[in-house]
């Protein structure tokens, strides 16, 4: 072998640096044909959902009627076809959220007078499917937001029947939680996975660390939950909750776990700097963790949108280390979504200043905007003649 | 490959999902013609596509073989099946279906490669099937079509008088699916399904399959669905199936117990389908002397091999 | 602190403080604004579904100011899906991107498997394997070359045109350049020694990529070319003699002895009165032809003299410097009628002897420059660090005006300059996340802190590397398209951190709700063992078919998925049939249903019972067709194991006794004995102690049900007392 060779000091840099995914985005200079309309939605959406393979959307509407648009091909990306519409309900629908597959095609869907509803798409022998109501949640606070979990837990299921047929433990298992605008946060556990009208209410709790003051009720404009997305190895349930509340307690995005043992809901950690505490929050999203020694969660409160890191094992006393890496500043107005991607290398958010903003971190960690899609554009191809 | 001497494999790159391809009977023996199902998943079109293939050019080095479009039908839904009548007539039939439901006839001329008139049966849940139609298989003559589905109904069509008629054989109403089919004479055929099953059906015995294979013997470790099946030309009585991870298994209606698994996960040769690949389909020709696969890594190949003396194996 | 967070102090690059303004696009929805909501959702891959709602229309005004409903068509909104880091295609389609994608998995795949085996084998004789390793590696960087645009033909017979000077290239694309450039600087081992050679060579093959708007030595010279057609007295034209400076500044020299050779004091008729002139053409031809070339071989074709090592090289390049210079000193250029001959070749010598200023006039781009130097000044490669500094200074002397993809490519490899990176970016994304994937094997194959550099962990990064890092991006990008997504687990399977943690995700959000592409996924996850998912997906599959009304499907994929909660379910559904009286046809489905369900679900008796209790339906069906006597007695029989029985559950015995009121009346003669109907009535005396527990689960028949059954019973005692005295 010959001596050490010039080049082995040198790699392209450069050309490396192009390339990284806080670079993925740079090469949008040239935008040419890359958006394409996919659906067009009925006259009074008001808010939409799509299925985990996102290629079912379901979409709400003001009159209380609920519509499905499905991509039917397999493997194409051609456009949305609405296979059914029908009316849920005589008030307008503020939020449908897809049921997790496992579950069938369900959604359930929150009104503007707080009443909750889940539907499934069912079919008997070969008939065409229909949508079916399964079951209305009745309650005196209305329902603000309300997202599923599923887990690998044992399933404590009590069978009704007295045939002796035995669940396997450690099967999947769906939980409910939803939030009241009186400031309660109700956990639902499904009791038989395949009705989904059969559900038992698992833990009623407030989302504050102090359980032990008695706080006034609040009211309540919003709230966000986010389930932490499931991994073939984490068993735990956990969830990140934030309120936006005229009850400064209440608001702090916090993340809540069952404890297996005593059977209840703990708070293991607070997104929020002491400072901060009593900022309203609009919106969180859980990244999809494939193998970071931290989790990746945002949340989004009138300063800005937030980075956090929570640490994957709990100190002595049950706790989640946190910490705050990035301050995100770009929607002027109010967040409205945060959506991680499937890597959770990517966060997209929406706003009320009608921009879509993708952020990502460089190969330093440091967060920054990537691009902007804005949506409030003057079209040039406009219907309009 | 094991037989890497006598297995020459040519790759024509299509740029779009080729979803099945069939030879249609040559006509001379130099130029002949296959169709294809392609679908095109950046525009969303889906289209039948009849190409040419010259297996030896003049001019050019001798293995360079050419595989050149000719004629293009353009499909509603993505074509879930295909397949061309085996006999040599003017029209020539092709039958395909789709996604969405649909059956359609194609008369295609044999020596130009063209589309001249088209016949089809409309999707319609009450009368045809019920969502995709995942099998078809044309007679020899092609004037008649047999077709399966998941929704669990087996279909004839066939050429009348005044264009298609539909009738239907049996329907299980959801409680078997079926995947694969195949005439072995003018009354009978197989169809193929889950658990590596297959059904043998009788025309002049109607209410249901006259004998049925469950071959669930490989639950578990692999998905058990019969992709395709063969049946022997002269030997009535013995189905190849091919089915999921590069299973191959000939059953004998002689011997129903017992079937022959000629390779597969859990059996000790390699399978020679690649695992990969998944055997999305695999097709014999008659005469078993091509074999065109078709993956769906928008990859058409065409490899020669000899199956005789597979079905050799019981004589 | 509101905005940006600090840079953290281990920065990898070196980050500048000036930050990129995010690139704005406007989504083109259709729709009038404002609009009320934007909702999106991250569909395969890299693409964003972006749902843009309408504000309504305020209740009570009816139509808008302007017809706004109408123009509207009671569109409500529109979703819009947005593929990021997409868009232009620098020219190459879709299908061709696929093309060269799946073309360089099979590579990619087998030098893992090679770096493994050599791993492997490793520790006892590293520095033997080596040359295998490098071998390996040029064979993979070939393979990657070959699919990045297509093959150049084997040269045509020569015949042909004499004034074809310029070939017409070959459609080089820059993918295959800038890949081509990348080989010759990492990959080749074996051509490090001729480097400058390389460049030559590489120049020669791409110049006419250096620039797409202005003007390079290819373009001029096919400029010529087509000018020679037409040009009677050549070497009076300017160009002809700038065209020969220019491809001898590169050393393009079969085109000058061609060029030269068409000096109009060639033509026969003239060589009296010019011999001169012929002489002196021919003698600086000769020179050309025999430069002598630091390379071990040279093409067909292709002038010049090989030298392999250096001493023999710089004795004939002295030899021929000299040559150069005594002609370029010789009398003959007095005697040389023709002004513009005599400048044009003196400026010919002028370039073979290295001079600046002709060679910075002869060339066009710096890379040409750069490579002239290599010729003519310096033909020995003064390290990297030479090299670069020579760049840089080429780069000097000839600004570009604007950059293509390529030359980004070459600042980046030749020159490190930071400006690159901050200007990079037109490049198509998806080609350029699969050359970098790919060519990270080239950068590291020899270098240690290359190797390093690319694969220490960083926390920064979620605790991986930057190697992984690229291929974690490539994956997505691959995933994006429904063609493409299967083969990212090849590169997943690489990631040694979060491949699979990324697989799972990806193979878990497949659509499957039509078989084929259930059976793919379930492929791949066999492939790398994730049986995990591969159950999830199945149950996902089963749910839907059975909730869809093809019950086959489901219960097989339930089964498969070994779900024993769901199958249960179904299992104790079919229980609520007992006792009911059921249509042909639903029995049919429901007798199919346990067909299906078979006897493994659930090791207890609850499937045990259910098939007995199918024998004794489908009897007592026989019975009431006909009036068999042996059918009813068969049923009876089987009514009787049924309650003796203990799997079968309490709560159906009085259902199974009522359904059987036909055979305790039987007409003829009474069917149960003395002992059977006292079992029986025992059975329903406990049914009754039964019913005052507070856990009994009743079942929905009707309130006389009991009394007729109890009625029924005692009338088939009596009978079988009678019958039995």
């Amino acid at each position: 072998m010959k001596g050490v060779s010039p080049f082995q000091r040198r790699i392209p840099l450069a050309s490396l640096a192009a390339a990284s995914p806080g670079r993925v985005g740079e090469p949008w200079g040239r935008f040419g044909e890359m958006e394409k309309a996919v659906a067009t939605l009925g006259e009074g959406a008001a808010c939409c959902d799509w299925n985990y393979c996102g290629q079912r959307i379901a979409v709400g509407y003001a009159d209380g009627g609920i519509s499905v648009h499905d991509s039917p091909e397999p493997g194409s990306s051609s456009s949305f076809t609405r296979s059914s519409k029908w009316r849920a309900h005589e008030s307008g629908i503020k939020n449908v959220i897809w049921v997790p597959p496992e579950y069938g095609d369900a959604i359930a869907c929150v009104c503007v007078d707080g009443k909750m509803s889940l539907w499934e798409e069912v079919a008997e022998d070969s008939q065409t499917p229909t949508w079916k109501l399964c079951k209305t949640f009745e309650s005196n606070a209305q329902v603000l937001d309300l997202q599923f979990g599923v887990s690998l837990t044992s399933l404590k299921l009590k069978s009704s029947s007295n045939i002796p047929i035995i669940p396997k433990a450690n099967t999947t298992f769906a939980s409910k939680v939803a939030a009241y605008s009186d400031g309660s946060v109700k956990v639902h556990e499904l009791l038989d996975p395949l009705a989904l009208n059969k559900w038992q209410l698992q833990a009623e709790f407030q989302n504050v660390t102090d359980s032990v003051s008695r706080f006034g009720r609040p009211s309540c404009i919003s709230a966000s939950i986010a389930w932490s997305p499931r991994t073939s190895e984490s068993q735990l349930l956990r969830f990140v909750l934030g309120f936006n509340t005229d009850l400064p307690q209440f608001n702090s995005s916090k993340i809540w776990e069952f404890d297996e043992v005593h059977q209840r809901w703990l708070p293991v950690a607070e997104l929020a700097l002491p400072g901060d505490k009593g900022d309203r929050v609009h919106a969180v999203a859980w990244a999809p963790n494939i193998g970071r020694p931290y989790e990746l969660i945002a949340v989004a409160t009138c300063k800005g949108i937030a980075i956090w890191h929570l640490g994957l094992t709990p100190d002595f006393d049950g706790r989640l280390s946190t910490e705050k890496v990035a301050l995100l500043s770009g929607h002027d107005h109010e967040v409205w979504q945060l959506e991680w991607d499937m890597s959770g290398m990517t966060l997209a958010s929406t706003g009320a200043d009608g921009m879509v903003r993708i952020w990502q971190s460089n190969l330093n960690g440091v967060w920054h905007e990537q691009a902007i899609l804005d949506c409030n554009a003057t079209q040039r191809n406009s219907k309009q003649t | 490959m094991a037989a890497a001497g006598d297995l020459m494999v040519h790759r024509f790159p299509q740029g779009k999902a080729v979803d099945a391809v069939r030879w249609l009977p040559p006509v001379s023996a130099f130029d002949r013609f296959v169709v294809a199902a392609a679908h095109d998943a950046d525009a969303g079109v889906s289209a039948v596509e009849i190409l040419s293939v010259a297996l030896f050019q003049e001019n050019e080095e001798p293995n360079k073989p050419s595989l050149l479009p000719r004629a293009s039908w353009p499909s509603t839904s993505r074509i879930s099946s295909l397949t061309s009548a085996k006999a040599l007539t003017k029209p020539l039939p092709i039958a395909l279906s789709t996604f969405a439901g649909s059956l359609h006839y194609l008369f295609v001329d044999p020596l130009e490669g063209s589309v001249e008139s088209e016949l089809s049966v409309a999707a319609d849940a009450r009368s045809f099937h019920r969502g995709p139609i995942s099998a078809l298989d044309l007679q020899v003559d092609g004037r008649a079509c047999v077709s399966v589905g998941e929704d669990g109904r087996v279909n004839l069509v066939s050429l009348g008088e005044t264009g298609l008629e539909n009738r239907r054989v049996h329907d299980s109403r959801g409680l078997v699916s079926y995947t694969a089919v195949r005439w072995g004479s003018p009354a009978e055929f197989a169809t193929g399904g889950l658990g590596f099953g297959i059904q043998w059906w009788d025309q002049r015995k109607p209410g249901g399959f006259v004998s049925q294979f469950k071959g669930n013997w490989t639950q578990g470790s692999t998905s058990g669905i019969v992709h395709s099946i063969d049946i022997h030309p002269s030997r009535k009585h013995i189905c190849i199936a091919g089915g999921s991870s590069g299973t191959v298994f000939a059953w004998d209606l002689r011997w129903q117990k017992q079937p022959i698994i000629l390779s597969g996960i859990g059996f000790k040769e390699q399978a020679q389908t690649s695992s990969e690949k998944d055997g999305m389909l695999t097709v014999l020709e008659q005469g078993y002397s091509l074999l065109f696969g078709v993956g769906d890594d928008s990859h058409a190949y065409a490899t020669e091999r000899f199956l005789d003396n597979i079905l050799r194996i019981r004589p | 602190m509101p905005g940006r967070p600090s840079d953290p102090g281990d920065s990898l690059v070196p980050f500048s403080a000036e930050v990129h303004d995010p690139v704005v696009h406007p989504v083109r929805h259709g729709l009038r604004p404002p609009l009320f909501r934007v909702f999106v959702s991250w569909s395969r891959g890299n693409l964003l579904h972006v749902a843009c709602l309408c504000q309504r229309a305020p209740a009570g005004t009816g139509v808008g100011e302007d017809g706004d409903d109408a123009a509207r068509g009671g569109v409500g909104g529109k979703v819009v899906e947005v593929k990021l880091g997409g868009g232009g295609d620098g020219g190459i389609s879709e299908a061709e991107r696929r093309r060269i994608a799946y073309g360089s998995v099979p590579a990619f795949a087998m030098l893992q498997s090679r770096r493994n085996s050599l791993m492997a084998a490793s520790r006892m004789q590293f520095s033997s394997l080596r040359a295998e390793w490098w071998q390996h590696i040029l064979e993979y960087s070939n393979h990657i070359g070959d699919l990045l645009g297509t093959q150049k033909p084997p040269p045509k017979p020569v015949i042909g045109d004499p004034k074809m000077v310029v070939e017409p290239l070959e459609e080089p694309t820059e993918l295959k350049a800038a890949w081509h450039l990348m080989q010759i600087f990492y990959a080749d081992n074996e051509s490090r020694a001729w480097l400058p050679e390389s460049l030559v060579d590489w120049l020669e093959d791409y110049d006419g990529l250096l620039s797409m708007t202005e003007s390079t030595i290819h373009s001029k010279l096919v400029a010529l070319q087509k000018k020679l057609v037409d040009l009677q007295v050549i070497e009076d034209d300017p160009d002809y003699w700038q065209g020969l400076a220019s491809a001898l500044a590169v050393g393009w020299l079969d085109i000058v002895v061609k060029l030269l050779r068409l000096h109009g004091s060639y033509q026969p008729d003239q060589l009296d009165d010019r011999e001169i002139e012929n002489g002196l053409v021919e003698a600086v031809a000769v020179l050309v032809s025999t430069m002598p070339r630091l390379r071990p071989n040279l093409p067909t074709g292709k002038l010049g003299q090989c030298y392999k090592t250096k001493p023999d090289f710089v004795k004939a390049r002295e030899k021929w410097q000299s040559h150069i210079s005594k002609l370029d000193c010789s009398a003959f250029w007095i005697q040389c009628g023709h002004q513009q001959t005599c400048e044009g070749l003196r400026n010919l010598l002028r370039i073979m002897l290295g001079q600046f200023d002709s060679l910075h006039a002869s060339s066009c781009h710096w890379m040409e420059l750069y490579v002239s130097h290599f010729l003519y000044v310096q033909p020995f490669t003064a390290g990297l660090e030479g090299m670069h500094t020579l760049a840089q200074k080429c780069m000097q002397q000839k600004p570009a005006g604007s950059y293509t993809a390529l030359t980004r490519i070459l600042v980046g490899i030749l020159g490190e300059n930071t400006e690159a990176r901050e200007c990079d970016g037109l490049w198509v994304p998806f080609l350029l996340s699969l050359m970098v994937v790919h060519s990270i094997e080239l950068l590291t194959a020899d270098s240690k802190q290359a190797d390093a550099l690319l694969h220490e962990e960083r926390y920064n990064l979620g605790g991986i590397s930057i190697e992984e890092l690229h291929r974690l991006v490539y994956a997505q990008v691959l995933s994006s398209h429904p063609l493409t997504w299967q083969i990212a687990p090849t590169y997943l399977a690489s990631c040694q951190r979060q491949g699979l943690g990324l697989l799972e995700i990806l193979l878990y959000k497949q659509p499957i709700r039509h078989y084929t592409m259930l059976l793919k996924d379930l492929e791949i996850c066999r492939l790398y063992e994730l049986e995990n998912i591969s159950l999830n997906v199945m149950k996902i599959a089963g749910v839907y078919h059975w909730k869809h009304g093809r019950k086959g499907f489901g219960v097989y994929w339930l089964q498969q998925a070994h779900d024993e909660v769901r199958l249960s379910r179904i299992a104790q559904q079919l229980f609520e049939h007992i006792g009911k009286s059921i249509s042909d046809d639903s029995f049919k489905q429901w007798e199919g249903l346990i067909e299906l369900l078979g006897s493994e679900v659930g090791s207890a008796g609850g499937l045990e019972f259910l098939h007995k209790y199918r024998d004794f339906k489908r009897s007592l069906q026989k019975v009431q067709e006909g009036r068999s006597i042996d059918a009813a007695r068969k049923s009876t029989e089987t009514l009787v194991q049924l309650m003796k029985s203990p799997s079968t559950p309490q709560r159906f015995w009085l259902p199974l006794l009522y359904d059987s009121v036909k055979l305790l009346n039987w007409r003829d003669r009474p069917l149960l004995t003395v002992s059977e109907t006292n079992l029986l009535l025992n059975k329903l005396q406990e049914l009754s102690m039964a019913r005052l527990r507070p856990d009994f689960a009743d079942t929905d028949l009707l309130p006389e049900a009991l009394s007729s059954v109890r009625l029924a019973l005692a009338t088939n005692l009596g009978r079988a007392i009678l019958e039995e005295c």
